[in-house]
Protein backbone atom coordinates (compact mmCIF):
# COMPACT_ATOMS: atom_id res chain seq x y z
CA UNK A 1 0.00 0.00 0.00
CA UNK A 2 1.29 3.41 -1.05
CA UNK A 3 1.08 6.06 0.91
CA UNK A 4 0.99 9.79 -1.72
CA UNK A 5 0.45 12.99 -1.11
CA UNK A 6 -1.27 15.20 -4.17
CA UNK A 7 -0.41 18.63 -4.75
CA UNK A 8 -2.76 20.52 -7.48
CA UNK A 9 -4.64 23.61 -7.40
CA UNK A 10 -8.07 22.26 -8.63
CA UNK A 11 -9.52 19.64 -7.17
CA UNK A 12 -13.92 19.38 -6.83
CA UNK A 13 -15.91 21.42 -6.40
CA UNK A 14 -13.27 23.76 -7.61
CA UNK A 15 -13.72 22.54 -11.15
CA UNK A 16 -11.96 24.71 -13.69
CA UNK A 17 -10.86 22.64 -16.83
CA UNK A 18 -9.72 19.03 -16.75
CA UNK A 19 -7.25 18.94 -13.90
CA UNK A 20 -9.98 18.39 -11.08
CA UNK A 21 -11.39 15.73 -12.64
CA UNK A 22 -8.05 13.86 -13.62
CA UNK A 23 -7.11 14.31 -9.80
CA UNK A 24 -10.36 12.86 -8.29
CA UNK A 25 -10.81 10.01 -11.33
CA UNK A 26 -7.11 9.47 -10.33
CA UNK A 27 -7.21 9.38 -6.69
CA UNK A 28 -10.56 7.84 -6.12
CA UNK A 29 -9.19 4.97 -8.28
CA UNK A 30 -6.06 4.82 -6.32
CA UNK A 31 -7.71 4.97 -3.24
CA UNK A 32 -9.99 1.85 -4.31
CA UNK A 33 -7.15 -0.22 -4.49
CA UNK A 34 -6.47 0.36 -0.90
CA UNK A 35 -3.94 2.90 -1.13
CA UNK A 36 -3.71 6.08 0.98
CA UNK A 37 -4.26 9.43 -1.19
CA UNK A 38 -3.96 12.68 0.01
CA UNK A 39 -4.50 15.96 -1.83
CA UNK A 40 -3.73 19.39 -0.81
CA UNK A 41 -5.03 21.72 -2.51
CA UNK A 42 -6.56 25.17 -2.96
CA UNK A 43 -9.37 26.06 -0.79
CA UNK A 44 -12.90 27.57 -2.62
CA UNK A 45 -15.82 28.66 -0.48
CA UNK A 46 -18.21 26.35 0.77
CA UNK A 47 -15.38 23.56 0.85
CA UNK A 48 -14.50 22.42 4.06
CA UNK A 49 -10.64 23.02 4.95
CA UNK A 50 -10.53 19.19 5.20
CA UNK A 51 -12.94 16.15 4.68
CA UNK A 52 -12.99 12.70 2.96
CA UNK A 53 -14.15 12.34 -0.47
CA UNK A 54 -14.72 8.88 -2.36
CA UNK A 55 -11.88 7.41 -0.43
CA UNK A 56 -9.52 10.67 -0.89
CA UNK A 57 -8.28 12.91 2.17
CA UNK A 58 -8.55 16.41 0.57
CA UNK A 59 -6.84 19.00 2.44
CA UNK A 60 -7.25 22.73 1.52
CA UNK A 61 -4.80 25.86 2.10
CA UNK A 62 -5.51 29.40 1.98
CA UNK A 63 -3.38 32.08 0.72
CA UNK A 64 -3.59 33.89 3.44
CA UNK A 65 -1.95 36.92 2.05
CA UNK A 66 -2.50 38.27 -1.23
CA UNK A 67 -0.97 40.20 -3.97
CA UNK A 68 -2.26 41.67 -7.21
CA UNK A 69 0.72 40.18 -9.43
CA UNK A 70 -0.67 36.35 -9.73
CA UNK A 71 3.08 35.14 -9.75
CA UNK A 72 3.66 36.69 -6.32
CA UNK A 73 0.16 35.63 -5.71
CA UNK A 74 1.22 31.26 -6.55
CA UNK A 75 4.41 31.91 -4.57
CA UNK A 76 2.39 33.30 -1.66
CA UNK A 77 -0.46 30.10 -2.06
CA UNK A 78 2.63 27.64 -2.22
CA UNK A 79 4.09 28.31 1.06
CA UNK A 80 0.45 27.89 2.91
CA UNK A 81 0.27 24.70 0.77
CA UNK A 82 3.27 23.25 2.02
CA UNK A 83 2.40 24.63 5.53
CA UNK A 84 -0.73 22.52 5.08
CA UNK A 85 1.00 19.45 4.11
CA UNK A 86 2.78 19.61 7.33
CA UNK A 87 -0.39 19.79 9.11
CA UNK A 88 -1.09 16.65 7.48
CA UNK A 89 1.16 14.53 8.79
CA UNK A 90 3.39 15.95 11.44
CA UNK A 91 6.26 13.06 10.24
CA UNK A 92 5.54 13.82 6.57
CA UNK A 93 5.95 9.54 6.19
CA UNK A 94 4.59 9.72 2.30
CA UNK A 95 6.16 6.98 0.12
CA UNK A 96 5.75 9.76 -2.72
CA UNK A 97 4.90 13.67 -3.51
CA UNK A 98 3.24 13.48 -6.35
CA UNK A 99 2.71 17.17 -8.64
CA UNK A 100 0.54 18.19 -11.03
CA UNK A 101 1.36 21.52 -13.27
CA UNK A 102 3.80 24.18 -12.44
CA UNK A 103 0.84 25.80 -9.66
CA UNK A 104 1.78 23.74 -6.88
CA UNK A 105 5.22 22.85 -8.01
CA UNK A 106 7.36 25.06 -5.31
CA UNK A 107 5.63 23.69 -2.67
CA UNK A 108 6.28 20.10 -4.12
CA UNK A 109 10.26 20.96 -4.37
CA UNK A 110 10.34 22.13 -1.00
CA UNK A 111 8.46 18.75 0.54
CA UNK A 112 10.70 16.74 -1.54
CA UNK A 113 13.77 17.95 0.04
CA UNK A 114 12.56 18.21 3.62
CA UNK A 115 11.07 14.95 3.56
CA UNK A 116 13.42 13.19 1.29
CA UNK A 117 10.68 11.50 -0.67
CA UNK A 118 10.78 11.16 -4.41
CA UNK A 119 8.70 13.63 -6.06
CA UNK A 120 6.48 12.63 -9.92
CA UNK A 121 5.58 15.71 -11.70
CA UNK A 122 2.51 15.20 -14.05
CA UNK A 123 2.72 17.97 -16.74
CA UNK A 124 -0.70 18.50 -18.25
CA UNK A 125 0.07 21.35 -20.22
CA UNK A 126 3.25 23.76 -20.39
CA UNK A 127 3.53 27.48 -21.06
CA UNK A 128 5.65 27.11 -23.98
CA UNK A 129 2.42 25.50 -25.94
CA UNK A 130 -0.54 27.13 -23.93
CA UNK A 131 0.47 30.81 -25.25
CA UNK A 132 4.24 30.51 -26.47
CA UNK A 133 7.45 32.35 -24.46
CA UNK A 134 6.22 36.60 -24.86
CA UNK A 135 6.56 38.35 -21.56
CA UNK A 136 8.65 38.32 -18.12
CA UNK A 137 5.59 36.06 -16.15
CA UNK A 138 5.24 33.28 -19.11
CA UNK A 139 9.28 33.05 -18.57
CA UNK A 140 9.00 33.06 -15.30
CA UNK A 141 6.25 30.10 -15.76
CA UNK A 142 8.25 28.28 -18.63
CA UNK A 143 11.62 28.34 -15.77
CA UNK A 144 9.09 26.50 -12.65
CA UNK A 145 7.71 24.67 -15.40
CA UNK A 146 11.73 23.30 -16.45
CA UNK A 147 12.71 23.27 -12.47
CA UNK A 148 9.77 20.92 -11.63
CA UNK A 149 10.78 18.71 -14.45
CA UNK A 150 14.70 18.91 -13.24
CA UNK A 151 13.96 18.01 -9.45
CA UNK A 152 11.19 15.21 -10.49
CA UNK A 153 12.60 11.79 -10.03
CA UNK A 154 10.17 10.62 -13.33
CA UNK A 155 8.06 13.34 -15.18
CA UNK A 156 4.63 12.00 -16.29
CA UNK A 157 2.71 12.70 -19.46
CA UNK A 158 -0.99 12.03 -20.99
CA UNK A 159 0.22 11.61 -24.56
CA UNK A 160 3.24 11.12 -26.92
CA UNK A 161 2.74 14.60 -28.27
CA UNK A 162 3.00 15.92 -24.73
CA UNK A 163 6.22 13.64 -24.27
CA UNK A 164 7.99 15.04 -27.40
CA UNK A 165 6.81 18.89 -26.52
CA UNK A 166 8.45 18.02 -22.54
CA UNK A 167 11.28 16.31 -23.98
CA UNK A 168 12.40 18.61 -26.39
CA UNK A 169 11.36 21.79 -24.73
CA UNK A 170 13.01 20.99 -21.44
CA UNK A 171 15.52 18.98 -22.83
CA UNK A 172 14.80 15.76 -20.74
CA UNK A 173 16.39 12.14 -21.15
CA UNK A 174 13.37 10.39 -23.29
CA UNK A 175 13.36 7.59 -20.49
CA UNK A 176 13.18 10.22 -17.95
CA UNK A 177 8.93 10.70 -19.25
CA UNK A 178 6.27 8.26 -19.17
CA UNK A 179 3.06 8.51 -21.13
CA UNK A 180 0.08 7.65 -19.02
CA UNK A 181 -3.44 8.86 -20.92
CA UNK A 182 -5.96 10.55 -18.98
CA UNK A 183 -9.38 8.67 -18.53
CA UNK A 184 -12.87 8.81 -17.52
CA UNK A 185 -15.35 7.86 -15.07
CA UNK A 186 -17.26 5.62 -17.21
CA UNK A 187 -19.98 5.00 -14.82
CA UNK A 188 -21.15 9.06 -14.50
CA UNK A 189 -22.41 8.08 -18.61
CA UNK A 190 -24.38 4.85 -17.37
CA UNK A 191 -27.64 6.94 -16.85
CA UNK A 192 -30.96 7.39 -18.62
CA UNK A 193 -31.12 10.79 -19.74
CA UNK A 194 -34.51 12.14 -21.19
CA UNK A 195 -33.49 14.15 -23.83
CA UNK A 196 -36.25 15.88 -25.15
CA UNK A 197 -36.47 17.81 -21.47
CA UNK A 198 -32.91 18.11 -21.28
CA UNK A 199 -33.12 20.07 -24.89
CA UNK A 200 -36.41 21.43 -24.02
CA UNK A 201 -34.29 23.28 -20.96
CA UNK A 202 -31.77 24.88 -23.46
CA UNK A 203 -34.15 25.67 -26.23
CA UNK A 204 -33.89 23.01 -28.40
CA UNK A 205 -36.44 21.03 -29.94
CA UNK A 206 -36.94 17.47 -30.78
CA UNK A 207 -36.58 18.23 -34.73
CA UNK A 208 -33.85 20.01 -34.33
CA UNK A 209 -29.69 19.29 -34.86
CA UNK A 210 -28.32 20.33 -31.26
CA UNK A 211 -24.43 21.04 -31.88
CA UNK A 212 -22.11 20.85 -28.49
CA UNK A 213 -19.13 22.52 -27.73
CA UNK A 214 -17.89 22.29 -24.14
CA UNK A 215 -14.53 23.76 -22.79
CA UNK A 216 -13.28 26.68 -21.11
CA UNK A 217 -13.72 29.97 -22.96
CA UNK A 218 -9.71 30.80 -23.36
CA UNK A 219 -7.91 30.97 -26.75
CA UNK A 220 -6.53 27.47 -26.77
CA UNK A 221 -10.01 25.95 -26.88
CA UNK A 222 -11.07 27.62 -30.43
CA UNK A 223 -14.41 28.16 -30.05
CA UNK A 224 -13.72 31.20 -31.93
CA UNK A 225 -13.66 29.11 -35.21
CA UNK A 226 -17.08 27.27 -33.97
CA UNK A 227 -18.73 30.30 -33.99
CA UNK A 228 -17.12 31.27 -37.56
CA UNK A 229 -17.91 27.58 -38.90
CA UNK A 230 -22.06 28.47 -37.93
CA UNK A 231 -23.02 30.65 -40.56
CA UNK A 232 -21.87 27.57 -42.99
CA UNK A 233 -22.74 25.03 -41.17
CA UNK A 234 -26.13 26.36 -40.95
CA UNK A 235 -26.92 26.99 -44.83
CA UNK A 236 -27.28 23.32 -45.00
CA UNK A 237 -28.85 22.27 -41.70
CA UNK A 238 -31.51 24.94 -40.98
CA UNK A 239 -32.61 23.26 -37.94
CA UNK A 240 -29.14 23.59 -36.33
CA UNK A 241 -28.38 24.95 -32.94
CA UNK A 242 -25.61 25.60 -30.89
CA UNK A 243 -24.81 25.60 -27.37
CA UNK A 244 -21.14 26.86 -25.72
CA UNK A 245 -20.67 25.29 -22.15
CA UNK A 246 -17.89 26.50 -20.19
CA UNK A 247 -16.36 30.08 -18.67
CA UNK A 248 -13.42 31.41 -19.19
CA UNK A 249 -12.04 35.39 -19.75
CA UNK A 250 -12.68 35.01 -23.59
CA UNK A 251 -16.51 34.81 -23.41
CA UNK A 252 -17.05 38.95 -24.17
CA UNK A 253 -15.31 38.22 -27.33
CA UNK A 254 -16.51 35.39 -28.13
CA UNK A 255 -20.52 36.65 -27.48
CA UNK A 256 -19.14 39.60 -30.11
CA UNK A 257 -18.46 37.18 -32.61
CA UNK A 258 -21.76 35.34 -31.93
CA UNK A 259 -23.40 38.57 -32.89
CA UNK A 260 -21.75 38.91 -35.77
CA UNK A 261 -22.77 35.86 -37.16
CA UNK A 262 -25.85 37.02 -37.93
CA UNK A 263 -27.36 33.73 -36.09
CA UNK A 264 -27.03 34.74 -32.40
CA UNK A 265 -30.35 33.35 -31.62
CA UNK A 266 -28.97 29.89 -32.58
CA UNK A 267 -26.40 30.16 -30.19
CA UNK A 268 -26.91 29.78 -26.05
CA UNK A 269 -23.62 30.43 -23.63
CA UNK A 270 -24.52 28.10 -20.69
CA UNK A 271 -21.40 29.36 -18.70
CA UNK A 272 -20.40 26.92 -15.93
CA UNK A 273 -22.80 23.77 -15.23
CA UNK A 274 -22.84 21.14 -12.88
CA UNK A 275 -21.31 17.25 -14.08
CA UNK A 276 -25.01 15.93 -14.29
CA UNK A 277 -26.01 18.61 -16.04
CA UNK A 278 -23.34 18.34 -18.20
CA UNK A 279 -23.68 14.60 -18.66
CA UNK A 280 -27.48 15.26 -19.85
CA UNK A 281 -26.48 17.90 -22.41
CA UNK A 282 -24.22 15.29 -24.07
CA UNK A 283 -26.01 12.65 -24.47
CA UNK A 284 -28.62 15.05 -26.12
CA UNK A 285 -26.43 16.60 -28.57
CA UNK A 286 -26.13 15.56 -32.25
CA UNK A 287 -22.47 16.53 -32.57
CA UNK A 288 -20.04 17.22 -30.11
CA UNK A 289 -17.13 19.91 -31.77
CA UNK A 290 -13.93 20.19 -30.13
CA UNK A 291 -11.85 22.74 -32.18
CA UNK A 292 -8.94 23.30 -30.37
CA UNK A 293 -5.59 24.58 -31.08
CA UNK A 294 -3.50 23.74 -28.43
CA UNK A 295 -4.67 20.23 -26.46
CA UNK A 296 -2.34 18.20 -25.28
CA UNK A 297 -5.19 15.67 -24.40
CA UNK A 298 -8.35 16.46 -24.66
CA UNK A 299 -10.68 14.49 -21.80
CA UNK A 300 -13.69 16.30 -23.15
CA UNK A 301 -13.51 14.24 -26.50
CA UNK A 302 -13.29 11.25 -24.64
CA UNK A 303 -16.43 12.42 -22.34
CA UNK A 304 -18.22 12.55 -25.71
CA UNK A 305 -17.24 9.35 -26.84
CA UNK A 306 -18.26 7.43 -23.16
CA UNK A 307 -22.13 10.03 -23.60
CA UNK A 308 -22.27 8.17 -27.09
CA UNK A 309 -22.02 12.05 -29.08
CA UNK A 310 -20.08 11.93 -32.34
CA UNK A 311 -17.02 13.95 -31.81
CA UNK A 312 -15.41 16.32 -34.41
CA UNK A 313 -12.23 16.98 -33.00
CA UNK A 314 -8.94 19.29 -34.76
CA UNK A 315 -6.65 17.17 -35.49
CA UNK A 316 -3.64 18.45 -32.85
CA UNK A 317 -2.03 17.54 -29.84
CA UNK A 318 -3.63 14.82 -27.81
CA UNK A 319 -7.10 14.70 -29.60
CA UNK A 320 -4.97 13.10 -32.88
CA UNK A 321 -4.28 10.24 -30.71
CA UNK A 322 -7.56 9.97 -28.89
CA UNK A 323 -9.30 9.70 -32.15
CA UNK A 324 -9.42 7.40 -34.69
CA UNK A 325 -10.63 9.44 -38.52
CA UNK A 326 -13.26 8.29 -39.57
CA UNK A 327 -13.64 4.95 -37.30
CA UNK A 328 -14.18 6.90 -33.29
CA UNK A 329 -14.73 10.53 -34.80
CA UNK A 330 -13.73 13.15 -37.16
CA UNK A 331 -10.78 15.00 -37.85
CA UNK A 332 -11.15 18.79 -38.79
CA UNK A 333 -7.89 20.98 -39.67
CA UNK A 334 -7.24 23.16 -36.38
CA UNK A 335 -7.34 27.09 -37.11
CA UNK A 336 -9.95 26.32 -40.11
CA UNK A 337 -13.99 27.48 -39.56
CA UNK A 338 -14.00 25.59 -43.14
CA UNK A 339 -12.95 22.62 -42.13
CA UNK A 340 -15.01 22.80 -38.54
CA UNK A 341 -18.38 23.32 -40.69
CA UNK A 342 -17.14 20.22 -42.97
CA UNK A 343 -16.80 18.02 -40.06
CA UNK A 344 -19.81 18.85 -38.90
CA UNK A 345 -22.17 18.40 -41.48
CA UNK A 346 -20.32 14.98 -42.20
CA UNK A 347 -21.77 13.81 -38.64
CA UNK A 348 -25.55 15.79 -39.18
CA UNK A 349 -25.63 14.85 -42.93
CA UNK A 350 -25.07 11.18 -42.40
CA UNK A 351 -27.00 9.57 -39.32
CA UNK A 352 -26.16 6.27 -39.97
CA UNK A 353 -22.53 6.60 -39.99
CA UNK A 354 -22.52 8.78 -37.03
CA UNK A 355 -24.13 5.72 -35.14
CA UNK A 356 -21.22 3.59 -36.40
CA UNK A 357 -19.13 6.27 -35.22
CA UNK A 358 -20.47 6.47 -31.44
CA UNK A 359 -20.34 2.31 -31.28
CA UNK A 360 -16.42 2.12 -32.17
CA UNK A 361 -15.67 5.24 -29.67
CA UNK A 362 -17.56 3.76 -26.63
CA UNK A 363 -15.74 0.40 -27.63
CA UNK A 364 -12.75 2.26 -27.54
CA UNK A 365 -13.28 4.57 -24.37
CA UNK A 366 -14.43 1.26 -22.09
CA UNK A 367 -11.36 -0.71 -23.42
CA UNK A 368 -8.58 2.34 -23.16
CA UNK A 369 -9.28 4.73 -20.81
CA UNK A 370 -11.05 3.80 -17.29
CA UNK A 371 -9.41 5.31 -14.57
CA UNK A 372 -8.81 2.04 -12.85
CA UNK A 373 -5.94 0.75 -15.43
CA UNK A 374 -4.42 4.46 -15.18
CA UNK A 375 -4.61 4.26 -11.74
CA UNK A 376 -3.09 0.95 -11.93
CA UNK A 377 -0.28 2.18 -14.44
CA UNK A 378 -0.06 5.66 -11.67
CA UNK A 379 1.11 3.07 -8.91
CA UNK A 380 3.62 1.53 -10.87
CA UNK A 381 5.62 4.00 -11.56
CA UNK A 382 5.41 5.23 -7.95
CA UNK A 383 6.21 1.85 -6.39
CA UNK A 384 9.73 1.41 -9.25
CA UNK A 385 10.43 5.07 -7.82
CA UNK A 386 10.25 4.35 -4.56
CA UNK A 387 12.19 1.23 -4.30
CA UNK A 388 15.29 3.03 -5.89
CA UNK B 1 -4.38 21.90 -18.56
CA UNK B 2 -3.16 24.69 -16.29
CA UNK B 3 -1.06 28.07 -15.57
CA UNK B 4 -0.52 30.90 -18.25
CA UNK B 5 0.40 34.19 -17.64
CA UNK B 6 -1.83 36.84 -18.33
CA UNK B 7 -1.25 37.76 -22.75
CA UNK B 8 -1.21 34.97 -25.20
CA UNK B 9 0.63 35.46 -28.15
CA UNK B 10 -1.49 33.80 -30.83
CA UNK B 11 -6.03 35.90 -29.53
CA UNK B 12 -6.79 38.66 -27.84
CA UNK B 13 -4.98 39.63 -24.67
CA UNK B 14 -6.99 39.44 -21.63
CA UNK B 15 -8.56 42.94 -21.34
CA UNK B 16 -8.37 45.19 -18.44
CA UNK B 17 -11.36 44.86 -16.08
CA UNK B 18 -10.89 41.23 -16.39
CA UNK B 19 -7.52 42.21 -14.73
CA UNK B 20 -8.74 43.85 -12.13
CA UNK B 21 -10.99 40.69 -11.30
CA UNK B 22 -8.01 38.28 -11.36
CA UNK B 23 -6.31 41.14 -8.66
CA UNK B 24 -9.06 40.97 -6.85
CA UNK B 25 -8.79 37.29 -6.62
CA UNK B 26 -5.13 37.64 -6.20
CA UNK B 27 -5.53 40.21 -3.26
CA UNK B 28 -7.93 37.31 -1.54
CA UNK B 29 -11.38 39.43 -2.17
CA UNK B 30 -13.51 36.12 -2.46
CA UNK B 31 -15.65 35.46 0.84
CA UNK B 32 -17.72 38.09 2.37
CA UNK B 33 -15.40 37.91 5.08
CA UNK B 34 -12.66 39.03 2.98
CA UNK B 35 -14.85 41.52 0.66
CA UNK B 36 -12.77 45.21 0.37
CA UNK B 37 -14.61 48.47 -0.26
CA UNK B 38 -13.73 50.12 -3.44
CA UNK B 39 -10.99 52.57 -1.97
CA UNK B 40 -9.39 49.53 -0.57
CA UNK B 41 -9.86 47.67 -4.15
CA UNK B 42 -8.01 50.73 -5.40
CA UNK B 43 -5.19 51.12 -3.06
CA UNK B 44 -4.40 47.42 -3.32
CA UNK B 45 -4.28 47.73 -7.37
CA UNK B 46 -3.25 51.07 -7.99
CA UNK B 47 -6.23 51.24 -10.08
CA UNK B 48 -8.26 54.55 -10.06
CA UNK B 49 -11.24 54.17 -7.26
CA UNK B 50 -13.50 55.68 -10.35
CA UNK B 51 -12.20 53.03 -12.35
CA UNK B 52 -12.55 49.91 -9.81
CA UNK B 53 -16.26 51.84 -9.70
CA UNK B 54 -17.41 50.99 -12.84
CA UNK B 55 -15.76 47.65 -13.52
CA UNK B 56 -17.00 46.31 -10.33
CA UNK B 57 -20.43 47.44 -11.46
CA UNK B 58 -20.27 45.78 -15.19
CA UNK B 59 -19.20 42.86 -12.53
CA UNK B 60 -22.10 42.64 -10.47
CA UNK B 61 -24.39 42.75 -13.18
CA UNK B 62 -22.52 39.99 -14.92
CA UNK B 63 -22.56 37.73 -11.26
CA UNK B 64 -18.88 37.85 -11.22
CA UNK B 65 -18.82 39.86 -7.99
CA UNK B 66 -20.97 40.09 -4.44
CA UNK B 67 -21.82 43.49 -3.27
CA UNK B 68 -22.43 43.66 0.16
CA UNK B 69 -23.84 46.92 1.64
CA UNK B 70 -22.99 46.85 5.21
CA UNK B 71 -24.44 50.29 7.28
CA UNK B 72 -23.11 53.49 5.17
CA UNK B 73 -20.37 50.92 2.89
CA UNK B 74 -20.26 48.96 0.26
CA UNK B 75 -17.57 45.84 0.25
CA UNK B 76 -16.99 43.48 -2.98
CA UNK B 77 -15.65 39.85 -3.25
CA UNK B 78 -15.97 37.66 -6.21
CA UNK B 79 -18.73 35.13 -6.63
CA UNK B 80 -18.00 31.22 -7.56
CA UNK B 81 -18.36 32.03 -10.91
CA UNK B 82 -16.13 35.21 -10.63
CA UNK B 83 -13.64 32.67 -9.42
CA UNK B 84 -14.05 30.33 -12.41
CA UNK B 85 -14.07 32.81 -14.46
CA UNK B 86 -10.12 34.08 -12.84
CA UNK B 87 -8.70 30.84 -12.32
CA UNK B 88 -9.84 29.74 -16.21
CA UNK B 89 -6.54 32.33 -17.49
CA UNK B 90 -4.58 30.70 -15.57
CA UNK B 91 -5.49 27.03 -16.16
Amino acid sequence: MMKVCVLTWEFPPLIVGGLARHCYGLGKAMAEKGHEINVATLSFPGAPSSEEIDGVKVFRASAEIGHPHFITWTLLFNHFLEKRVADIDASADFDVLHVHDWLTAPAGISLKHFTKKPMIFTVHSTEYGRSGLHSPDSYAIDGIEWWATYEASKVIVTTEFMKREVCGHFHLPWDKVDVIPNAIDLSKFNVYVDRDSVRRRYGVNPHERLVLCVGRLVPQKGVDYLIQAIPRITQRHREAKFIIVGEGWLKGHLEYLANQTGQRWRITFTGFIPDLELVGLMKSADVLVVPSIYEPFGIVALEGMAAGVPVVVSQIGGLAEVIEHDRTGIYVYARSSDSVAWGVDRVLSDPGHATWLTRNAKEKVQNTYSWEAIAMKTIEVFEKIARR
Amino acid sequence: MSGSSSGFSYGPVVPEDLRLLCMLHNIGAITPERSLTIKEISEWTTVESSTVQSYLQKFVEQGYVNHIKAGEVDRYHLTLNGIRKVLSIYS
